[in-house]
């Protein structure tokens, strides 16, 4: 098979280099200072083996603070105390509760751990 | 000590996590192209009276018939699930041998002051807790025990999964138990051979004298003769070896006639190992490819070939392997049948840097090298098969498998997130 060249193929690696003018070849001040960019799982994730996403499809969670077409972070391994929203099942169904003495039978799906809300 | 952890029918368990509504349920998944059943949960193996293992065509009205639920086969949500699991066993031991998408041994040696069967139950907790995923643990001295173990463990509701061989009493105990025939590495050939001279227990078998056992089992046969008697003869394998053949052939969802469909399909499947092939980083020596109607099928004319090639150079460039490819399909390929499967496997497999040219060529590594790392790159990081070689087309609807009630790919797409109404 024959190959064309193209140019720019050999600069993809360098994420993070920073841009040196070529004319003149003057480093960028930034060259020891760069670090890799915010990535929210950091923040957001604990326990990556144990983090599922769901959305939320609903309105009927609004006292929850959980809008219609929320994402939902939810790790399994975080325990399930009192006053933290879960993810359980009620007869076969999926439901987002607070967990207190007052819940319905359930079982545990997952612990909400963050909720990602379209800000309106 | 060695155990054992193997997860229960893990593609229909994977299925299940996501669907409470199927919990306690039947459910089985299908082959690649929906073909047959390939895994089953304990519901549906409860219904002895379906058959499971035949076409699906013959046995789906049966199954829906029993409220059995179907799903085509996810791959993707499987692989990623089984990866969760092997990375929660790692905060188990720091030794985990991945034995397959579902089963791993890890090394528990040094853990002394351990109650194993408490160790057992936390690693099979931790596991669903984390995944969803439920699993079996057998514990014993060597692997072929680990092994048994873990088939006690899941048998025995008084065990709830776990099971630990930790004394001679108990091992002995358990190979009388245990029929020679369903020893993990007990072929039918030696079971057969072994029942003849009035063996028909693993403890029999261990009780034999071991000059007896090489001559008639080979060293094979005197490894599992130690491991049975607590003797450790099976090392952990931590790093997997590199792959000596790498291959794909599925059966097309529809049957294809024309050869430029088959090339297309083909061009698919070349890009999926030559991917491989870059990310072990080795190089194949020859490619084989083979094509074939439906054997199966009495009213379709039949013919199958297949051909080699030695590649000049060894390689991984998946534009030199499609092209050889394709000059393999218009030798072989006959206008006039209607084709059911077309395959690739590529051997001869060696490490890139040992990849020598000839007196007339030499290795073209470097613009190939960098175009395909920047395929697997994009690849990677927007998906499979996002960028591609113009040879695999853009008729995929008309070759790829039949998935027809596959699940949404939960952890990996945005787009099929669980979703909660």
């Amino acid at each position: 098979m024959k190959l064309t060249t193209i140019g720019k193929l050999a600069r993809k690696e360098h994420r993070h280099k920073p841009g040196i003018a070529e004319q003149t070849g003057f480093p960028s001040p930034a060259t020891h200072y760069l670090e890799p960019t915010i990535d929210l799982h950091q923040e957001l994730i604990t326990n990556a083996d144990a983090t599922f996403f769901v959305r939320m499809e609903s309105t009927e969670y609004k006292h929850l603070k959980i809008h219609n077409d929320a994402v939902l972070i939810i790790d399994r391994s975080t325990p399930a105390l009192k006053g933290k929203l879960a993810l359980v099942v009620i007869e076969g169904d999926f439901s987002v509760i607070r967990i207190s003495e007052g819940n319905p039978t359930f079982t545990l799906w997952g612990v909400i751990t963050y909720i990602i809300n379209k800000a309106v | 000590m060695i155990a054992l952890v193997d997860c229960n029918s893990f593609y229909a368990s994977c299925e299940q996590v996501f669907r409470p509504d199927l919990w306690g349920k039947p459910v089985v998944v299908l082959s690649n192209n929906d073909g047959c059943v390939i895994a089953a949960n304990r519901e549906a193996k409860a219904l002895t009276q379906i058959p499971m293992f035949e076409p699906i065509f013959k046995i789906k009205n049966l199954l829906k018939a029993n409220n059995v639920t179907l799903f085509s086969s996810n791959y993707t949500l499987y692989g990623e699930l089984s990866i969760r699991v092997m990375n929660t066993l790692r905060d188990f031991s720091p030794r985990v041998e991945i034995y397959s998408i579902d089963e791993s041994f890890i090394d528990l040696d040094g853990f002394i002051n351990t109650d194993l069967k408490d160790y057992g139950n936390k690693i099979k907790e931790t596991i669903f807790r984390n995944t969803g995923i439920p699993t079996g643990v057998g514990i014993a001295p060597t692997k072929v025990l680990a092994k048994l173990a873990n088939k006690i463990a899941k048998k025995g509701p008084e065990h709830d999964h776990v099971f630990v061989i930790d004394t001679d009493i108990k091992r002995i105990d358990v190979l009388k138990n245990t029929e020679i025939k369903s020893i993990w590495g007990i072929g039918r050939q030696h079971a057969i051979k072994l029942q003849n001279v009035g063996i028909y227990t693993a403890y029999q078998f261990t009780e034999m004298p071991l000059p007896w056992v090489r001559k008639e089992l080979t060293v094979v046969g005197e490894r599992l003769w130690r491991e049975l008697r607590g003797e450790a003869c099976l090392n952990m394998i931590e790093i997997p070896k590199p792959k000596k053949g790498i291959g794909t052939a599925k059966s097309f969802g529809h049957k294809l006639e024309s050869l430029s469909l088959i090339q297309e399909a083909c061009a698919y499947y070349i890009s999926e190992v030559s991917e491989v092939l870059r990310a072990q980083k080795t190089c194949a020596m020859y490619l084989h490819v083979f094509l074939h109607t439906n054997s199966f099928s009495t009213s379709d004319k039949q013919y199958r070939n297949k051909r080699t090639v030695t590649l000049a150079i060894p390689t991984n460039n998946t534009f030199t392997l499609i092209t050889e490819a394709n000059k393999i399909l218009r030798e072989i390929y006959k206008p006039g049948y209607r084709y059911k499967k077309v395959g690739v496997n590529l051997t001869g497999i060696i490490p890139e840097a040992y990849v020598q040219g000839n007196l007339f060529e030499s290795p073209k590594t470097d613009q190939y090298k960098e175009l395909m790392q920047l395929v697997d790159s994009l690849n990677s990081k927007y998906g499979k098969g996002k960028v591609s070689s113009g040879s695999t087309g853009t008729r995929m609807k008309q070759w790829e498998l039949v998935k027809a009630d596959r699940s949404p790919r939960f952890t990996t797409q945005w787009a099929e997130l669980l979703t909660v109404k």
